[in-house]
């Protein structure tokens, strides 16, 4: 029964992408047909998913000659990611169905359906390959895809710079987990996952700690953790909107996916600092991705900064889970894991679901600038909405889903007075005050992004013509805004399941631990307790009925004055808060780090009386990739004119070259060697 | 045995033969000598193919006598002929390495072929002298493509090589399955097509076939 589902899913996927291949000259029905089967793969995959978590493992072992057996393996772990590739899935494709209507007769509708296909579902691969072999098939497949992907608008100097950004830095990654990966296929002497937990705890330590590293290196890069994030601002804003938030949203859960793996499954999670490093790198993530998505006013580049954010967040639950699993606190452990857990799908439903906000925005505005949006609510009201929820949503407030997770964390977080390590203590303690201060700048940073768009008046004669989204746009948004609420009011169900997927990690199973109330009964003697679904009430009935009794019986109409001209309203949008204007005291508090660069010109027209014109430019100075990129790069570059010596362009050299190689092979062979 | 004896002496001949007719093409200065003499050494190794087919008895193996005859000693040279005749080159082949230092080190590659295959103890001695008469082609062929400037002269020497790789295919596996040989045969076709239209080419961009000019394509 499992077999034939998973086989759906896949023979949805790629009927969908052969159909739009087929079908590209007609886009109309090339949309319809690509886009429909990835939902209908993506129901059938979270039909799969479910009655995985519900029941017992899925494994299928294709019949082979060859050394290596090619198969499947899906245990709760990639059920769940499963479930969040498909949930995300799901709604972006209807999403789509609305979206790439920009693109009639201008791109290729049918390249579009294909790529979009493949990718998903080699992410459903990534997670359910069973051995390294088809793994690193899989997950260069998903690069790659993904990479065509972010070049999809290649006319574009931009988009050309983000993929050779992007593929650069994804294959250093791949580089770095064909390493780890193949540590311990040698040490087991197996392809096969499931004999790496056996190998590696054969290895030396020494050998783990690497494997550990290169691990951390690799799958970090697609995660986007700091200081390897800088292809996630250029490649995430380049690829069209619906990439975008299948790629932002779900493709670096997959790096998450495999560090999990790794560090439980077949590493055990047994060594102190692992956790504390993996802590510290994700508390900076958290911090940097925020501070940096304040300054930035292109609204997917600022969305893909909070990915790295949110990424960090995810990791403080898995870092403060492996400090637990280290010191021997398996129950809290498991909690950390939880929080993380949940953080993830929560971070792939609200992170698709303003992405495709912003995708909504660009295609009814065409720029992704949010200096030049404003007055958007009335214009295009649902989608509005369901920025806000989003908004909300990653801001961690209540009741949505972003709170809980976050709670969580800090739950965990909190719970590290049961450490006997001062300096463990310490350090948790820390990464809690910096998620604190990263929540609050979250919020910060989305008062602006949605206050500067949709609210006051429009800036540019784009937004002054914006018209709401079509149809599928919107259901697609609805669907994840539904989701945010209900992974917000109903956490108990959902903790249930992430219980489940932790327990055979960390060795114990906690649910029946956790309150229905969100508190740690028998972990904590003054358990913290909170109950959503009572502010769930409070925000959505208790709050607003006495405004709408207000509203309803409100009688006197409103008196309408001619003002002073100091109260004047605002007539035209130039005299607005701006988001430039509204990040400056940030720009100001952390000017150690962004070392703001600004210039102003000022042009006279005809004496020094009279000012034609001033232009200002601001700047922050980046700083990895200046100094710590830019200082690789020169040494790549000049090691490249040093081995250009060789490259002489004489056919007949490179000739030489291979018979020189094969004469001196030949003798050593030949000579017995 | 008596065929098998007839077979490896008339084997002898006409290896040392291709190898004579390499060293002619090695030795030459004109274009229209050297695709000669590569019909010639073509039609030798289509004597292989009949002798092995002879002494084998396996009649498919005259089929690919026949086209080896066919393609490599008359399609093929008579297409590098119109090539010449079509881009009007100058008739000389231009060389990086003068002639007698050619030859020197065309010597030299036989006696390290020879040296090399020697020490590979497990074949018979006739396989062995036709297996370092292959391996001396596919040198030679690879030192003609190192050697010369001229874009056609590349062209022949991957066929030289193609031609050691045949020989020490047959001589070996006294003849290889007919699909297979096909294959082969259909490939070389195909290469030199592509190679003469990429000749064409060349001479368009840099009005001449010297490789030299090549060059300037670098960055």
């Amino acid at each position: 029964m499992l077999s034939y589902l998973f086989l759906g899913v896949i023979a949805a996927y790629l009927i969908g992408s052969v159909s739009a291949l087929i079908l590209n000259k007609k886009d109309r029905s090339c949309t319809y047909a690509s886009f429909l089967s990835a939902s209908i793969a993506s129901i059938l995959g979270i039909v799969f998913s479910f009655s995985v978590l519900s029941g017992k493992n899925f494994e299928f072992t294709a019949a082979s000659d060859l050394p290596l057996t090619y198969g499947l393996f899906v245990d709760k772990l990639s059920a769940f990611f499963i479930l969040v590739i498909s949930i995300t899935a799901f709604a972006v494709s209807i999403y789509s169905i609305g979206y790439v209507r920009e693109y009639y007769g201008k791109k290729n509708i049918g390249y579009l359906g294909f790529l979009y296909n493949i990718f998903i579902l080699s992410m459903i691969l990534v997670v359910s390959a069973n051995n390294v072999v088809m793994f690193l098939i899989v997950w260069e497949l998903m690069s790659i895809i993904s990479y065509l992907l972010v070049l999809f608008e290649h006319e574009n100097k931009e988009a050309r710079k983000a993929g050779f950004i992007y593929i650069v830095m994804t294959h250093i990654g791949t580089g770095f987990i064909i390493l780890s990966l193949m540590i311990l296929a040698g040490s087991s002497g197996s392809f096969n996952f499931n004999t790496f937990n056996a190998a590696a705890a054969a290895l030396s330590p020494g050998l783990k700690d690497a494997v550990f590293i290169f691990a951390l290196i690799g799958f970090g890069t697609k995660a986007g953790i700091v200081p390897l994030h800088i292809w996630l601002p250029y490649a995430h804003p380049a690829a069209p909107s619906n990439v975008s938030a299948l790629m932002s949203g779900v493709m670096i859960k997959t790096a998450i996916f495999m560090l999990i793996r790794v560090f439980y499954d077949f590493l055990g999670a047994d060594v102190a600092w692992w956790g504390m490093l993996v802590l510290i790198l994700a508390s900076v993530s958290a911090l940097l991705g925020v501070l940096y998505a304040l300054m930035e006013h292109d609204m997917k580049r600022l969305l893909a900064y909070h990915s790295v954010e949110n990424i960090g967040i995810i990791l403080i639950g898995v870092g403060v889970s492996m400090i637990f699993m280290a010191s021997g606190h398996p129950t809290l452990a498991a909690f950390g894991l939880i929080a993380g857990l949940y953080h993830t799908i929560n971070h792939a439903v609200f992170k698709s679901l303003l992405f495709m906000g912003a995708g909504s925005l660009v295609y009814a505005t065409h720029t992704k600038n949010i200096e030049d949006y404003g007055g958007l609510i009335k214009k295009m009201p649902w989608t509005a909405l369901f920025f806000l929820i989003g908004s909300i949503s990653i801001c961690a407030l209540p009741p949505f889903n972003g709170f809980v997770s976050e709670w969580l964390i800090f739950q965990a977080q909190l719970s590290s007075i049961y450490l006997s390590d001062n300096i463990t203590k310490m350090l948790i303690l820390f990464s809690g005050a910096g998620l604190a201060l990263t929540s609050a700048l979250a919020a910060a940073c989305f008062v602006k992004a949605f206050g500067v768009s949709f609210l006051a008046l429009p800036r540019s004669e784009h937004a002054r013509h914006s018209k709401e989204a079509p149809v599928p746009m919107l259901i697609g948004m609805g669907i994840l805004s539904l989701m945010c609420i209900v992974l917000g009011v109903l956490p108990f169900y959902f903790i249930r399941i992430f219980d489940s997927i932790s327990s055979p990690l960390v060795g114990v199973s906690v649910s029946s631990m956790i309150n229905s109330d969100l508190s740690m009964a028998t972990i904590s003697a003054f358990p913290a307790t909170i109950s959503t679904a009572a502010i769930a009430v409070l925000v959505f009935v208790v709050i607003p009925l006495p405004v709408i009794m207000y509203l309803l019986l409100k009688r006197t109409p409103e008196p309408k004055y001619e003002t002073w001209g100091c109260g004047q309203p605002i007539s035209t949008g130039r005299n607005e808060y701006t988001a430039t204007a509204f990040s400056k005291p940030f720009r100001m508090w952390f000017a150690g780090l962004f070392r703001p660069r600004r210039e102003i010109q000022t042009t006279y027209s005809d004496s020094s009386f009279f000012k034609g014109g001033v232009r200002f430019e601001s700047q922050i100075e980046p700083i990895f990739e200046k100094y710590l990129y830019d200082p690789i790069i020169w040494v790549v570059v000049n090691v490249s004119r040093f081995m250009r010596i060789i490259q002489t362009g004489y056919l007949q050299t490179y000739l030489l070259y291979i018979l020189i190689t094969l004469v001196i092979s030949l003798i050593y062979v030949g000579s017995g060697g | 045995m008596a065929e098998i004896i007839f077979g490896s002496n008339t084997m002898q001949l006409l290896i040392a033969l291709i190898l004579v007719s390499t060293f002619m093409i090695l030795g030459s200065t004109r274009l229209y000598s050297c695709i000669r003499d590569f019909g010639i050494q073509s039609f030798l190794l289509a004597c292989v193919a009949g002798t092995v087919a002879f002494s084998t008895g396996k009649d498919e193996i005259y089929i690919i006598a026949v086209l080896t005859i066919l393609f490599k000693s008359i399609v093929i040279p008579y297409f590098l002929l119109y090539i010449i005749r079509e881009i009007k080159v100058k008739k000389e082949v231009e060389l990086y390495v003068k002639i007698s230092p050619s030859l020197i080190i065309g010597g030299m590659l036989v006696v390290i072929s020879y040296y090399l295959i020697r020490s590979i103890n497990v074949i018979s001695e006739l396989s062995s002298f036709a297996l370092s008469a292959s391996v001396s082609l596919v040198s030679i062929g690879l030192f003609i493509m190192i050697s010369r400037k001229k874009a056609i002269m590349q062209m022949l020497g991957i066929l030289i090589m193609e031609n050691g790789l045949f020989l020490g295919a047959i001589s070996l596996t006294n003849g290889m399955p007919l699909l297979v040989e096909l294959g082969i045969f259909f490939d070389v076709l195909i290469a030199v097509l592509i190679m003469g239209i990429l000749i064409f080419r060349i001479n368009k961009t840099f009005e001449s076939i010297d490789t030299d000019l090549l060059k300037t394509l670098i960055g």
